[in-house]
């Protein structure tokens, strides 16, 4: 059911007028409204990258300074040896914790989606509407009794905060049931009758039928550990175990009106996650699609 | 089907495998009563008493802190319902602009047009942006002396500067414009999915007829979107209730605590203030507003559905 039924990528004509594209006089306007738009949508990268190459004297100039006169990388070397904060450390503690959270995220939801999915048991569907249930609890409010655990454990200031509470997530347990319930039986019992036992049929049968989900399911995870902001905030206060969101936070603190360094900080902050869209823009726009609008 | 295949030692195997299915699910299970449901349990636990990190004993102090929030004359109660106002004034105003533009930019979007691929890149690209990224870049441009808008304002167009971020009201227009262009891409693009699975012969059928563009979209493009309306408004109700991030960078929550969201307070007064207790029964508060809304809006929602259609 959840199977994406036709490939995700936009780009491919689905219609039938898609096949013969006229340019008919009526799209000019649609055309440069586009543009106009994408100008706006532009401009805040425009003006970062601008502001980031230009001595601070020329960043509070007026009249304004539309397009650098003196460029300059000072801001980024400033940045990127500051007696503050490492931001390339921060960028591989936040790859660090991102990749294993990942990947505990994914076996074990696979693990656990699996008899869900293809084995019938007692109290399996009580155990998986528990699961499920749990996607209403907002996460607020978990915050304080989790951060109070971490105290206990002695895991504030450890990368075990930011891995391990999330690990157990509902969502990918419910992603990876539908889509394991939508393989075909045959093949499960043809392997069954090779002789082949629970954990090589997932092996050899399931995983490799639902790369497609667990790649969705990978960089959602991948996403939402890079991108997390409220819990690393607390949880991590050492400057050497900041994530990248956090430093550059505290850069913005540390630097409140010194905007080409703080330009510079946000560009390098940026420039993974673009390589990262770029590659992965496939990915990333079928798993929004099909959970959009399936289930 | 065949006699012939040999089964061997049924039951025994029956035996061992009904364990199987738990074993699999043990180590998730483990984690999640670690993670997920005990700490519910603990927060209430916490919200019961009168919890200090370097205090020995945590006395039992009942709903007191529950009552706090609801006596005006204390600073708990004044804060915590000025951020949750602040919060769904934020959700009232953001949300009919992040569904109607996603929509608006689909609409522009779905028919062939050149450069289409890039136009997508282009609106989709900011929501790959941390929000700390986001939420100094936008402070930047609407910094009171010299951000970019204030720059088209004086430089371009002859009008006197306006300080955004430290005006009581418009400080909202940086955090709303900020959102809306982090947030409009993911939006846009389940609307561009879902744009693409309406059958082209259906609209073929009201030309004939004589239909124009706006018969077309009232009557065939908006209820055929209604499943996805009701996803895209619904996450996107959740997603501004958690606002955090935005008025931390941008605005700090000032001026004035005037753009203080409901999370950003409740984590001053855990993690500032120390009131892990107070703090607790505000996150209990909150996450009950947020689920009798959600219940709500889904009841109302999903019943509009099937009436439109």
């Amino acid at each position: 059911m959840a199977a994406p039924s036709r490939p995700a990528d936009l780009n491919a004509p689905v219609t039938a007028t898609a096949y013969r594209p006229r340019r008919t006089p009526r799209d000019i306007p649609r055309f440069l409204l586009l543009c106009l738009l994408a100008i706006i949508f532009l401009a805040p990268m425009y003006w970062m990258i601008t502001t980031s190459i230009k001595p601070e004297t020329d960043v509070i100039s007026t009249p304004t300074q539309w397009f650098p006169a003196r460029p300059t990388l000072e801001n980024y070397r400033e940045v990127l040896t500051s007696p503050d904060g490492n931001i390339l450390r921060w960028m591989w503690n936040s790859f660090f914790v991102a990749a294993a959270y990942t990947v505990l995220h994914v076996v074990l939801c696979a693990l656990t989606a699996y008899p869900l999915a293809r084995m019938r048991f007692p109290g399996r569907d009580a155990i998986f509407w528990f699961i499920l249930g749990s996607m209403m609890i907002p996460g607020v409010i978990t915050l304080i009794p989790t951060y109070l655990m971490m105290i206990r454990f002695d895991w504030i200031n450890s990368f075990n905060a930011l891995i391990w509470p999330g690990v157990a997530g509902a969502f990918g347990v419910f992603l990876l049931r539908q889509f394991f319930m939508a393989l075909p039986k045959e093949l499960e019992e043809a392997a069954r009758l090779d002789g082949a036992n629970s954990l090589q049929v997932l092996w050899h049968v399931i995983l490799p039928l639902s790369v497609p989900a667990l790649v969705t399911l990978a960089v959602f995870a991948f996403m939402s550990s890079w991108n997390n902001f409220i819990w690393p905030t607390f949880v991590v206060t050492d400057v050497d175990k900041l994530t990248l969101p956090v430093g550059v936070n505290t850069f913005s603190q540390r630097y409140v009106t010194d905007y080409g360094k703080l330009m510079a900080s946000t560009a390098i902050a940026s420039v993974p996650v673009l390589i990262a869209y770029l590659l992965a823009q496939r990915y990333l726009i079928s798993g929004l699609s099909t959970t959009g609008l399936k289930e | 089907m065949s006699l012939s295949v040999p089964r061997p030692a049924a039951p025994r195997a029956r035996g061992r495998q009904s364990l199987v299915p738990y074993l699999y699910l043990l180590p998730f299970m483990l984690l999640f009563l670690v993670f997920v449901v005990y700490p519910v349990g603990y927060g209430f636990f916490v919200s019961l008493h009168r919890w200090d990190l370097l205090a020995e004993t945590r006395p039992f102090v009942g709903l007191e802190y529950y009552r706090n929030l609801f006596d005006a004359s204390t600073p708990q109660s004044q804060f915590f319902w000025n951020a949750m106002k602040n919060t769904a004034f934020f959700t009232v105003v953001s949300v009919p602009l992040l569904v109607a533009t996603a929509l608006g930019l689909a609409l522009l979007l779905y028919r062939p047009i050149a450069g289409r691929a890039f136009f997508r890149a282009v609106f989709f690209l900011p929501g790959v942006l941390t929000v700390s990224v986001m939420g100094i870049l936008w402070r930047w441009m609407f910094d009171n002396q010299i951000g970019l808008v204030n720059a088209v304002r004086t430089d371009l167009l002859g009008l006197q500067p306006v300080p955004y971020l430290s005006s009581e009201g418009l400080a909202w227009i940086p955090v709303i414009v900020g959102t809306l262009w982090w947030t409009i891409g993911f939006n846009m693009t389940l609307y561009l999915a879902a744009l693409g699975n309406i059958s082209q012969s259906l609209y073929e059928a009201a030309e004939i007829d004589g239909a124009t563009a706006w018969p077309k979209f009232r009557f065939i493009t908006w209820p055929l979107l209604g499943p996805v309306t009701l996803f895209v408004f619904v996450t996107t109700v959740l997603a501004s209730f958690q606002l955090f991030g935005q008025t931390l960078v941008i605005t700090s929550g000032g001026p004035n605590r005037t753009t203080q969201s409901a999370i950003q307070y409740i984590t001053e007064e855990a993690f500032s203030n120390n009131q892990f207790s107070s703090a607790s029964a505000m996150a209990f508060m909150f996450g009950l507003a947020m689920l009798i809304f959600t219940f709500l809006q889904f009841r109302i929602m999903a019943r509009d559905a099937r009436g439109e259609s």
